[in-house]
């Protein structure tokens, strides 16, 4: 990990409150697909950097791209810059996805910003022989928009939305349980919000299904290093921390409480 | 080049930046962005004798120029620091400072036992304000500063003791009387004020705790003065810190009269915040032709 400038590229609205912000590094990095960066957000008021994920890495530029959702002052300010604004950061963080060669079916299941760190994985083996499934569940259909990065790589895509105002109505781990006989999944890669997770978490056991299950997890962070002690959650069956930052933030969802 | 080197309690200091307590660990993930060799020192994340697990997430929250957090001393014990984490500052060449926390004064006196002589200064967390029924009590009234003290002292043969004062309290001139009547070798202040952030959407407070330790820029001025006072009042060294983003904040508590200071929430904005306040302390002192750090030092004019 390193810390580098990072000058905006690009910094666009994708779907209500939802930016893609491009940034040149001002050298490389070693990046695989699940890590994320902790970012600035170039106003001296704010003293934490903004974890976000990675959604792709361009090695020839030295660019990378995040996605990220207006929620605070913080991301507010963010959304304000312009190209050429010069931010900082630290990246790239985290242990990342892993596919074992073995595993060419994979199944991806995002809600809501949480489709954006399953993007990195469709990036980085979009010339392999993998086969990906994807399940995503949005609040509506003014947020698809994201999914437009999925059509283009993922075999087939399935959307939900809690409205019911785009694809089916309901969830995305909904859709997967619905269409998992034919997907028959090698592994499974998800990541949104905690009560997604947890039902997924529940869907698998309750059904018996053994299938490998990496989650991505999302936490309030501070030095985004694992320093701190700030972003931890509990190693399922223990009395013990694990770090999201620097542990993780992708974990067996055996692994941990979710 | 100036020097920047600084003695305290017999403690030697390639420069007057130490990481403080509970943002740095115990070094090893800064010194995968930087060799922290570079460093003065450092005070490790808070060590009780047994491990523990801290407080519920979310643990951090942000206000205009602060953050709070209320980590709760999560630590995995002294013995384990010892075991794991010990000889890798040792390699660094760096002064080790042994942040210390207890719920009794017979944890004080056996975490500085175990300590003693192992590590190169031994820092009394008596402030810390997350711990139900713990530290907070200590560090309060004068009477407990100079009893948790004195029990600490008692307990250390060879390592010198520092004690970290917290803000939150009537008069902190006079703890920091009390902690050096104690037995106390330095002073180091101030750990965090304790405050609140309230999500007004959902009614609830952001830190799973409700209450956290504000830190960062925006609690600078209430440190100084605090450090101000505390240097008139006492003889032992004074440790500043509170907010410090660069060596002219630093420079702020060295004239008010501390000997060397901490950086703590700076980390987290910029992961090289230390070695940028020691490079800048370095052009500083050239730009105005003073050859030595501690000339500097307590050199305010009020």
């Amino acid at each position: 990990m390193k810390e580098l400038q990072a000058k905006v590229d690009s910094n666009e609205q994708i779907a209500p409150g939802i930016f893609e912000m491009t940034l040149r590094l001002t050298e490389g990095i070693d990046f695989r697909c699940g890590q994320f960066l902790n970012l600035s957000v170039g106003d001296g008021s704010r003293l934490l950097r903004r974890p976000f994920a990675i959604i792709f890495y361009d090695p020839s530029a030295c660019v990378v791209g995040v996605c990220y959702q207006v929620k605070g002052k913080g991301t507010k300010l963010l959304s304000a810059k312009k190209t050429g604004d010069v931010l900082t950061c630290v990246l790239p963080l985290g242990n990342g996805f892993m596919i074992r060669p073995e595993q060419k079916r994979v199944a991806l299941i995002g809600g809501g910003v949480g489709v954006f760190p399953l993007v990195s994985v469709l990036n980085e083996y979009s010339e392999s022989d993998k086969h990906f499934r994807s399940y995503m569940g949005f609040r509506s259909k003014e947020y698809v928009n994201a999914f437009s990065m999925f059509n283009k790589r993922s075999d087939v895509t399935w959307i939900a939305t809690d409205d019911g105002s785009f694809g089916s109505h309901g969830t995305a781990v909904a859709e997967f349980f619905r269409d998992y006989k034919n997907a028959r999944p090698d592994v499974i890669l998800a990541c949104g919000p905690a009560p997604m997770l947890r039902a997924l978490k529940s869907g698998l056991q309750e059904r018996g299904i053994d299938v490998p299950c990496y989650v991505s997890l999302e936490e309030r962070m501070g030095c985004g290093i694992g320093a701190c002690l700030v972003c931890v959650c509990k190693r399922a069956g223990t009395e013990e921390n694990v770090r999201v930052c620097k542990d993780g933030p992708v974990f067996n969802i055996k692994e941990v409480e979710l | 080049m100036a020097n920047l080197k600084v003695d305290l309690c017999g403690v030697e200091f390639k420069n007057p930046v130490i990481a403080a307590s509970g943002t740095f660990g115990f070094g090893k993930e800064f010194n995968e962005i930087y060799d922290i060799s570079c460093l003065g020192g450092i005070s490790t994340k808070g060590l009780t004798l047994e491990p523990r697990l801290g407080n519920p997430t979310p643990r951090i929250a942000e206000g205009d120029s602060v953050i709070l957090n209320s980590v709760g001393l999560q630590n995995p014990g002294v013995e384990a620091f010892l075991r794991e984490d010990l000889a890798f500052l040792r390699e660094k060449e760096i002064a080790i400072i042994a942040n210390v926390a207890g719920r009794t004064l017979d944890d004080y006196a056996g975490i500085c036992a175990r300590l003693d002589g192992l590590v190169d200064m031994i820092e009394l967390n008596i402030s810390c304000p997350n711990v139900k029924c713990g530290g907070m009590a200590f560090g309060i009234r004068p009477d407990s500063v100079l009893e948790v003290t004195r029990v600490s002292k008692e307990a250390l043969l060879h390592t010198p003791l520092l004690v970290k004062l917290s803000p939150n309290v009537e008069n902190i001139a006079e703890n920091a009387r009390a902690a050096e009547k104690g037995g106390a070798d330095a002073v180091s202040l101030i750990n965090t004020l304790t405050g609140m952030v309230i999500d007004i959407e959902r009614r609830k407070p952001l830190l799973a705790n409700v209450t956290g330790g504000v830190s960062g820029a925006g609690i600078r001025p209430i440190a100084v003065r605090m450090v101000w006072e505390v240097c008139k009042a006492v003889h032992i060294p004074v440790i500043g810190m509170g907010g410090i983003t660069c060596a002219e904040d630093a420079l702020q508590f060295m004239m008010a009269g501390a000997a060397a200071v901490q950086v703590g929430t700076a980390n987290f904005t910029d992961t090289l915040a230390m070695p940028k306040i020691i490079d800048g302390l370095n052009r500083w002192l050239d730009a105005h032709g003073i050859a030595d750090i501690n000339e500097v030092c307590g050199t305010l004019q009020a």
